[in-house]
């Protein structure tokens, strides 16, 4: 999986300025994804590219379990967040409906990607490249419900 | 072994648990609302499933209902069709509906604990993150996204990795029970913990404090649980919870029998393993205020806005953030919290819109007036909750004391109603999130008590609560 960045140097994205309260009432995702991030970043919209990877620090998705937050990241093309810690009910919507992959890097990891920045990332290895800076980082493995979630392809897919 | 209660409840839901791997866990109540289900109604169609126990399943609308005359139509179409379908499909799907004009509407994390839904030793999930709340009557209680829902709605089941295990302790007297409230109490926890302390556990808050706090203050702690980073809270129920529970609409008929098992097993053992342990004072605890853009970010009413290098104590990101917030909420450090000026204030939401709240508003604002800058709403969290104030003649208070007196619902907590805070306005709002843009885009919130709310209000700007005669 290979994608380009769009960095926040930022703890505590949360889901209110991932997509504001007031677009929950979009049933239509394409819709939704017009507004993510709308909240923290007016041009990401503008800027977002099919593939691309978010890189934040702590706590990524903290606050409502609206699965409209992954769902507006996914549809705007977003296919992984890499962040330094995750809110656990953001963390398992991106992974329940096979919406994008949540990823956990460590402080140096996080301090080493820059915004832009084009990354190969290949989940069997745990590792991310950095093809940029032709540098490689070691990702947290997935658990083994998550892996497996993942790997069916989302929750309905999953059987023990 | 001795075992915690999130341990007995976990236990005693196991359908399938494997290994080192996921478990999968029974759900005893499934609360449903318009916001996050549409999408999981349309899942069982497509699959043509079926609600797997709609008797267990219990829907209401509060997220985007207006909270203005309920006999006037509502004005957004997007609002209005969301609620339409959340109709349709408790209709399609035999799910109990509190509807608009149900005398049983309200926050459903109101609703759920009034209505006697809300039982101690049970699951209960929600597509929303404050259903922690629910923990305060010793219920393993979390929110879920729309998968989630989907899934509970087909299968009455869920996949859970095991939470880790937070012991909170509250310990101590505090002086003034009115001007330091169960809010006040929460938010020193948040800040002292932080956003994330609480990550992937839940947490069960005990000692001598939180036994002597009531029911609905309880639910204040456990419904800002989340806002600590953690999944769940829980309290381990007592005499205050089953006094409470008895005779509520749902309550189970065999109720007494199961006191006696709830007393005898929901508590945590002696020597229980907890993965992690706080403990706060709160015999020197003070009023706190909300300065920045997430529930840490709070201080004494009696403090400044901080300097962001003193706050961050050499962490630079937090510095880097403190700045941040400092900008959107347009302050400056060293300013007394109590020299902030409001134009708004906001008295409602799953965290503070119960009767008990809204009597303590009461003492303050009677025969008193708002300040003229400011516009002040209080919003009861549900319709029963509106019958027992009018009841108590608080209606009258509030308006006499310039006060609108609103319909039920979220209202202002989220912004996805017609309650939105204007571009730069500043709210002291007894909700539970102060993030960017939350109460609408570029409004900014200061999360306090509802005591705090009602003398800022008054005032037109934050006040030492403990100053004023609330007994």
């Amino acid at each position: 999986m290979k994608g380009n960045v769009i960095k926040y140097q930022r703890d505590n994205i949360d889901t209110d300025v991932i997509i504001p309260g007031p677009y929950l009432k979009i049933h239509d995702y394409h819709e939704l994804a017009k507004h993510a991030m709308e909240g923290l970043d007016k041009d990401f919209h503008s800027k977002v590219k099919e593939g691309d990877f978010i890189v934040a620090g702590r706590n990524f998705g903290c606050g409502s379990s609206r699965e409209h937050a992954p769902i507006a990241l996914a549809y705007s093309g977003i296919k992984a967040v890499l962040a330094v810690s995750f809110a656990r009910i953001f963390y398992r919507n991106a992974v329940d409906g096979a919406f994008l992959l949540p990823i956990e890097i460590d402080d140096s990891t996080y301090n080493n990607i820059s915004d832009k920045d084009s990354l190969e990332i290949n989940t069997e290895k745990n590792e991310i490249k950095n093809l940029t800076k032709n540098q490689t980082y070691k990702m947290k493995p997935f658990s083994e419900l998550i892996g497996k979630i993942i790997a069916a392809g989302g929750l309905f897919n999953y059987k023990p | 072994m001795p075992k915690t209660l999130f341990d007995k409840i976990w236990d005693s839901h196991v359908i399938v648990e494997q290994k080192n791997g996921p478990t999968l866990l029974y759900v005893d109540r499934h609360l449903v609302h318009e916001v996050t289900s549409p999408q999981a109604f349309d899942g069982l169609r497509i699959n043509k499933r079926k609600v797997r126990r709609p008797d267990l399943t219990f829907a209401t609308m509060d997220h985007n209902v207006p909270t203005s005359d309920r006999s006037l139509p509502i004005i957004d179409q997007i609002s209005a069709r969301q609620i339409q379908v959340l109709e349709k499909n408790c209709k399609d799907f035999d799910i109990q509906l509190f509807d608009i004009n149900s005398p049983n509407q309200g926050i459903v994390h109101v609703i759920g604990p009034e209505l006697g839904i809300t039982l101690p030793g049970t699951t209960i999930v929600c597509g929303d993150s404050h259903t922690s709340t629910h923990g305060a009557f010793g219920a393993l209680a979390f929110g879920i996204g729309t998968s989630d829902v989907e899934h509970v709605l087909a299968t009455q089941c869920i996949w859970m990795e095991k939470l880790k295990t937070f012991e909170i302790k509250i310990e101590g007297k505090r002086k003034n029970k009115h001007a330091v409230t169960a809010k006040d109490i929460i938010l020193s926890i948040i800040r002292h913990i932080g956003t994330a302390g609480g990550a992937g556990t839940v947490i069960e808050y005990s000692g001598e404090t939180i036994s002597d706090l009531t029911m609905e203050q309880r639910m204040t702690i456990c419904n800002m649980s989340i806002e600590g980073g953690a999944r769940a809270g829980l309290i381990a129920p007592d005499e205050k919870t089953f006094e409470y529970l008895k005779g509520r609409k749902y309550t189970p008929k065999n109720y007494d029998d199961l006191v006696d098992y709830w007393s005898e097993n929901l508590k945590s053992d002696p020597g229980a393993h907890f993965d992690k342990i706080f403990t706060l004072h709160v015999d020197t605890i003070s009023p706190q205020v909300s300065w920045g853009t997430n529930p840490a970010m709070t201080t004494d009413v009696t403090g400044i806005v901080p300097f962001p290098e003193e706050y961050a104590k050499g962490n630079l990101d937090e510095e880097k953030s403190a700045i941040k917030a400092l900008q959107y909420m347009d302050l400056k450090p060293g300013t007394p919290i109590t020299d902030i000026s409001i134009d708004r204030v906001f008295i409602g939401s799953c965290t503070n819109s119960r009767l008990e709240d809204l009597i303590e508003v009461s003492k303050v604002v009677k025969r008193k007036k708002v300040s003229p800058k400011v516009r002040a709403m209080i919003v009861p969290g549900s319709q029963l909750v509106k019958k027992q104030a009018e009841e108590l003649g608080l209606d009258k208070i509030f308006k006499e004391a310039n006060f609108e007196w609103r319909e039920s619902g979220c209202s202002m907590c989220l912004g996805m109603n017609p309650d939105i805070l204007a571009a730069g306005e500043r709210c002291a709002s007894t909700s539970n999130r102060n993030f960017e843009g939350r109460q609408g885009a570029g409004g900014r919130t200061h999360l306090v008590s509802p005591v705090m709310a009602a003398a800022a209000a008054l005032a037109g700007h934050f006040v030492d609560v403990r100053e004023l005669d609330l007994n």
